[in-house]
């Protein structure tokens, strides 16, 4: 097969913006609609946990992440009894760390798609005897689809240019942890321009087959549903 | 009609506070007063979207609300049907998933009302598979009063259902909500301004201004107090009446109907011989005459009883009947010149221009 180390590359980005997004969705549902829709004590604080990995060098969220993934540290040692391997210099820890840092981002996106829901919808709905989780589910989240769908597509794609975090928590080995961000670095770096070049355009090609998709999914719905304003 | 619903509330808001206490009889109540007087708030309390600071509410016995001794059950477990003021139906969910909502949501051992049901009732067959966004506001209310039965409530929270509707099609909101509550017999707690709406349906009135409860009695009784304490501004009344068509004459551009086992001619309507609709009729455009008048151009007299005499504001408001009760607004100069007492035999000149057909 041609180009054996892009592929290689572009599979693991990937893999690794998949697992980031897939993890960081569900977290990001959770927090944007505790911060929008709950009253429990301490929103703040939980609202400057989030934006950390927003405002923190990546390097640095990194850092703590690396901490924390170690075979004893406190989150490591519990996927280490679970899968009975170590996730640091792996591509799950890259998917770890896409989706700790494209967090903030999709929590922000969330939010503003939960506030935009008319809150007297889910209030009817509350009256028609569904609890606040079915209520989330049936009403707020069908409502806030074109928000969600954002945040799906601004942490995978945050997630595809993830560096700093990920250099620190699964190295730069080609092959097994290389995204393309950190090949295209390393080809600059060696001074293979060429190389570099080619990551160059799969990097550019990739943002367009993405935002081109995000583009489908929100105009399909939105001539569907004409209504859904926000 | 014994009471089902037991109300003790208090609640600060700025600007005021909201203070009820009543035992509610089942049949429709209605809550009446000036806007921003906490109709709203009142109904939000009850249905257990905003807890009171302090206070009792309990639905057939059953405890919803009550701060000594911390229970507040939410809203979902209450029961109540809450039809708000616009009508929030979900937009992404076609017509007949929109009444289907709550319905699947209710246990099949308490279901009473079935949807196939309503759907005839309201009429609404042919919006089924339309979204919310392709239906006339009308229908809108219409639904959603259907999605508010399909859970089988124990109780109807009406939220002034007929503020953002016109005229013509508030008569028929009107009839439906009356045989709602004939054919199912659901008590109902009726938001409204209008006391026109009030006295056409309701049993009895809660009156709320600024949050106080300054009554609570029969509609008339409580429009009564209100004209001699004059704490509401002026209001405008009208008969709100049912009609069946009996005959047309179109080219004289009059109707016939009946009403309140007399004749009525009303202007032309375009509706099949037989139907029913609703009439509006301004009590201020009513004439009333001591002795029958005669060679006068107002098409309908009707022969009636004074039945009572109350001050309203700066007018009369005379209650005049025939088999139903009419309201007839006149000057304080007109009650001293005529002589007029409770018992008179009175005659109702309506002119067919006055009354106006809801259809």
């Amino acid at each position: 097969m041609p180009f054996p180390e892009e592929i290689q590359a572009l599979r693991l980005s990937l893999q690794a913006a998949t697992l980031g997004t897939l993890l960081g969705l569900p977290v990001a549902l959770v927090v944007g609609w505790l911060l929008v829709k709950s009253s429990i004590p301490g929103k703040a604080v939980l609202d400057t946990l989030v934006s950390f990995p927003l405002v923190l060098p990546p390097v640095i969220t990194g850092y703590f992440l690396l901490i924390l993934l170690a075979r004893n540290g406190p989150v490591g040692s519990i996927l280490y009894k679970l899968f009975g391997a170590d996730v640091l210099f792996t591509w799950a820890a890259i998917g770890l760390a896409a989706g700790v840092i494209s967090l903030p981002l999709m929590v922000r996106a969330i939010e503003v798609a939960i506030s935009n829901v008319d809150p007297r919808l889910e209030l009817a709905a509350r009256s028609l005897g569904a609890g606040p989780f079915r209520t989330f589910a049936t009403v707020t989240v069908p409502l806030a689809y074109r928000g969600i769908i954002a945040a799906i597509f601004l942490g995978f794609a945050r997630g595809l240019g993830e560096f700093g975090a990920t250099i620190v928590v699964a190295g730069n080995i080609p092959g097994s942890t290389q995204t393309i961000p950190l090949a295209a670095f390393t080809s600059l770096q060696s001074g293979d321009d060429s190389a570099a070049l080619r990551f160059v355009g799969l990097s550019l090609s990739l943002a367009l087959v993405t935002l081109s998709l995000h583009h489908l999914l929100i105009r399909r719905r939105t001539s569907r549903h004409p209504w859904v304003t926000y | 009609m014994g009471d089902i619903l037991d109300l003790r509330v208090r609640k600060s808001y700025t600007g005021f506070n909201l203070s009820v206490s009543a035992s509610v009889p089942s049949g429709i109540v209605a809550i009446f007063g000036p806007s921003g007087g906490g109709k709203t708030s009142l109904l939000n309390c009850i249905s257990g979207l905003v807890s009171p600071d302090e206070g009792e509410i309990s639905l057939h016995g059953q405890i919803l609300f009550s701060s000594s001794q911390r229970i507040n059950l939410p809203p979902e477990r209450r029961r109540i049907g809450y039809m708000f003021q616009e009508s929030l139906l979900f937009p992404h969910l076609k017509v007949r998933e929109n009444i289907l909502y709550g319905y699947n949501l209710t246990s099949p051992s308490i279901r009473r009302i079935d949807p196939s049901q309503l759907v005839n009732l309201l009429e609404l067959e042919p919006l089924m598979d339309r979204r919310p966004e392709n239906i006339s506001v009308g229908e809108r209310q219409r639904v959603v009063l259907a999605r508010a039965l399909a859970t089988s409530p124990n109780l109807l929270l009406l939220d002034e259902p007929m503020a953002s509707l016109h005229m013509g099609i508030k008569g028929r909101i009107l009839r439906y909500l009356k045989a709602v509550h004939r054919d199912l017999s659901i008590p109902m707690l009726y938001v409204s301004h209008s006391m026109s709406e009030v006295l056409a349906l309701a049993d009895k009135a809660i009156i709320l201004d600024k949050g106080r409860q300054v009554a609570f009695d029969e509609p008339r009784k409580t429009l009564r107090d209100l004209g001699t304490t004059s704490t509401m501004e002026s209001v405008s009344l009208e008969n709100l009446l049912d009609v069946e068509i009996m005959e047309h004459r179109r080219s004289n551009g009059v109707s016939l109907g009946m009403v309140d086992s007399t004749t009525l001619i009303l202007p032309y309507v375009d509706e099949k011989v037989g139907t029913r609709i609703s009439i509006c009729v301004p009590a201020a455009d009513i004439i009333l005459a001591v002795r029958r008048p005669e060679g006068i151009s107002a098409r309908n007299i009707l022969e009636a009883r004074i039945e009572a005499i109350h001050a309203m504001g700066t007018s009369i408001l005379v209650y005049a009947r025939i088999n139903e009760l009419w309201l007839v607004e006149i000057t304080p100069d007109a009650l001293t010149n005529m002589d007029l007492h409770e018992g008179q035999k009175v005659y109702l000149v309506i002119k067919s221009s006055s009354i106006i057909p809801l259809h």
